[in-house]
């Protein structure tokens, strides 16, 4: 295994027994980045020397006993929303091509001081407004979306050009793409890392979080990442909290909200079976599954649209009429239509979002996580505006992307998405765990805690929490993807990855036998064994009527 | 629920009252897109919202620093 094929945490255990040195880790990855960065468009700009001499220093400070935690000469790719003092912030568009940041956002900021090393900005759908990053190429064929808008984030972890990454995700941009390149990202709790210093396209739902090869890695990375800071305004206070998980992968009384509504509609069927396969999995380890409806389902794209749209013009405002030659058309066209939605619709979608919050903090008393897909078909063509789903809809490509992973926008539940199979072409699918915000994450007395406290009693992988002051987050028990196997498109060639050889999808721990589309079929899911609860209605929220006109 | 769609000289007409003055070639499109929009977002008027705030509505003071947060 060469080192820019290591996990972080495998890497950070090398270079702190000192059997791996921060300048051969990124010297590896900047091998690889000449070798398969010009098939695959994941940078913006790669900071060779900077980076070079960055793990220069870090060698230096391991040899004299300076060891800065797991971080510490990890190299790292920064998805070009993210300031970093003296390089351009272009946003993968040429709006900002003059730019440069005069200092550092606070996640670059809170990253270099914790020893990891920048190796260059990666691309993102123009200002993240879109879900295809179509100067980026998937991981694992060329000829497809890499998805967005964390594009260049997502296939730089994918195929070993990052050892991890940071997005932001405002309707899935960081789900979508890793979901697409078979790596994990997660999106925190609102508000848990500040985005200080990193362009918005939505203030109420933005959130920046790790885009890495398991979720231990991407756990390394939010515990760097987390902490208040005045400067965001939706930061939230939270003491320090380390949010690695733990070995255990006992799930006894964890319950896990398996969605009758919403996620599995307009799914594609490798995608459906891949992820009833991988909660039949968590149900082995000990989870109790348990039907839940999903709320407010009509309302979720009218809400996300309302939210976002109105945010990202008023934030083009000023560029949209002094250089609106320079944006992409796809996002010049939905800025200047912004300019004609109503303070009305946004309101409304404020007041919606309300009633969804207060809706999903219910669902969530039920349920510790709620299990679903991330998204609904795995990566499609490059050329491929729409989907026709059995049923005769058809759904744009964008919409159907954004359409699972917006109600933890709008929500601002924590929720991470893991590689669990692939389908028959052999493009990765992803499930998505939906969690509690911090303030929630209480477990019932009696009950299995969502993490195990430091005493290693109870549950250790529960899904995902952030418990402040606890080591949280589970699944450690599902371990990422990682880098592409050779014959994909990262390696260069055209063929499609083969499955020899391909990364693990499923810890050692949680099962030997990975999951896999063939090993299951939709039709054989054990209904039986599961209890339904929240009989309200999924569309009708307490608190309001619904009024038709 | 309404269906009443912005023609193209209405949306640009709105777009300058917002100070946005569009090119005559993007005016059709603009208007498209904005009817789109539109019928998407149209469906949160079959909500009756009471007396429910909106999610921006905000906390006056600094957040209690606790382990709840």
């Amino acid at each position: 295994m060469q080192p820019y094929e290591l996990p972080l945490a495998a890497a950070a255990d090398a270079i702190r027994a000192r059997r791996l040195s921060p300048v051969e880790l990124v010297d590896s990855v900047l091998d690889r980045i000449e070798k398969v960065e010009p098939h695959l468009g994941a940078y913006v700009t790669v900071t060779a020397e900077q980076a070079r001499r960055a793990a220069s220093e870090a060698e230096h400070e391991a040899a004299h006993g300076r060891y800065r935690g797991p971080l510490h000469g990890i190299p790292m790719g920064l998805k070009d929303l993210i300031d970093v003092a003296g390089m351009a912030t272009t946003a993968s568009s040429r709006v900002r091509a003059d730019h440069r940041a005069t200092t550092d956002s606070t996640v670059a900021a809170r990253l270099s001081e914790a020893g990891a090393v920048l190796i260059g900005k990666t691309h993102t759908h123009e200002f993240a407004f879109g879900l295809t990053t179509p100067q980026t190429r998937n991981a694992w064929d060329r000829g497809r979306v890499a998805g967005g808008s964390s594009g260049g984030s997502a296939v730089a972890v994918a195929s070993g050009t990052a050892t991890f990454a940071l997005g932001t995700d405002t309707g899935g941009s960081i789900r979508v793409p890793a979901a697409l390149n078979g790596v994990v990202g997660l999106k925190p709790t609102y508000g848990l890392v500040p985005r200080h210093g990193v362009i918005s396209l939505s203030w109420s739902l933005d959130h920046v979080g790790p885009i890495a090869r398991t979720v231990e890695d991407a756990a390394l990375v939010l515990t760097a990442l987390a902490g208040h800071d005045p400067r965001d305004p939706a930061s939230l206070s939270v003491p320090a909290t380390d949010y690695r998980p733990g070995a255990g992968t006992d799930l006894t009384g964890l319950r896990i909200g398996l969605p009758r509504t919403y996620y599995f509609d307009h799914v594609h069927p490798r995608v459906e079976a891949a992820v009833r396969h991988a909660i039949g999995q968590l149900e082995a380890l000990g989870a109790r599954l348990v039907e839940v409806d999903i709320p407010m389902t009509r309302y979720i794209q009218a809400t996300q649209w309302g939210l976002m749209v109105p945010e990202a013009g008023a934030y083009h405002e000023g560029n949209l009429r002094t250089v609106p030659e320079q944006y992409q058309e796809d996002v010049r066209i939905l800025l200047e239509a912004s300019e004609l939605m109503s303070a009305g619709d946004y309101v409304r979608a404020q007041r919606a979002r309300t009633l969804m919050r207060a809706e999903w903090a219910r669902l969530l008393d039920q349920v510790d996580v709620i299990a679903a897909p991330s998204v609904p078909m795995p990566a499609v063509g490059a050329d491929e505006a729409t989907v026709t789903w059995p049923d005769g809809a058809v759904e744009g490509v964008s919409d159907a992307y954004v359409r699972l992973c917006a109600p933890a926008n709008i929500t601002g539940v924590p929720a991470l998405t893991v590689p669990v199979g692939h389908d028959s072409a052999g493009m990765p699918i992803g499930m998505q765990l939906l969690g509690r915000p911090p303030r929630r994450a209480h477990a019932p007395a009696g009950r299995p805690r969502l993490r195990a406290d430091a005493a290693g009693s109870g549950n250790r992988h529960s899904g995902l929490s952030e418990r402040p002051g606890r080591r949280v987050l589970a699944g450690s028990a599902i371990r990422g993807g990682g880098v592409p196997a050779k014959g994909s498109a990262a390696a260069g060639s055209d063929q499609r990855a083969s499955r020899t050889g391909r990364p693990t999808r499923w810890s050692e721990a949680a099962t030997s036998a990975a999951p896999s589309p063939q090993g299951s079929a939709a039709g054989t899911w054990p209904r039986s064994s599961h209890r339904r609860i929240s009989p309200q209605s999924s569309t009708t929220p307490k608190g309001a009527r619904v009024r038709r006109r | 629920m309404s269906t009443v769609e912005l023609t193209p000289p209405e949306a640009a007409r709105l777009a300058a009252r917002a100070g946005l003055v569009l090119p005559a070639e993007r005016h059709a499109a603009v208007a498209a897109v904005a009817n789109h929009i539109h019928g998407v977002v149209a469906v949160l008027r079959e909500l009756d919202f009471a007396d429910v705030p909106p999610a921006a509505a905000y906390r006056a003071g600094q957040e209690p620093h606790d382990a709840a947060v």
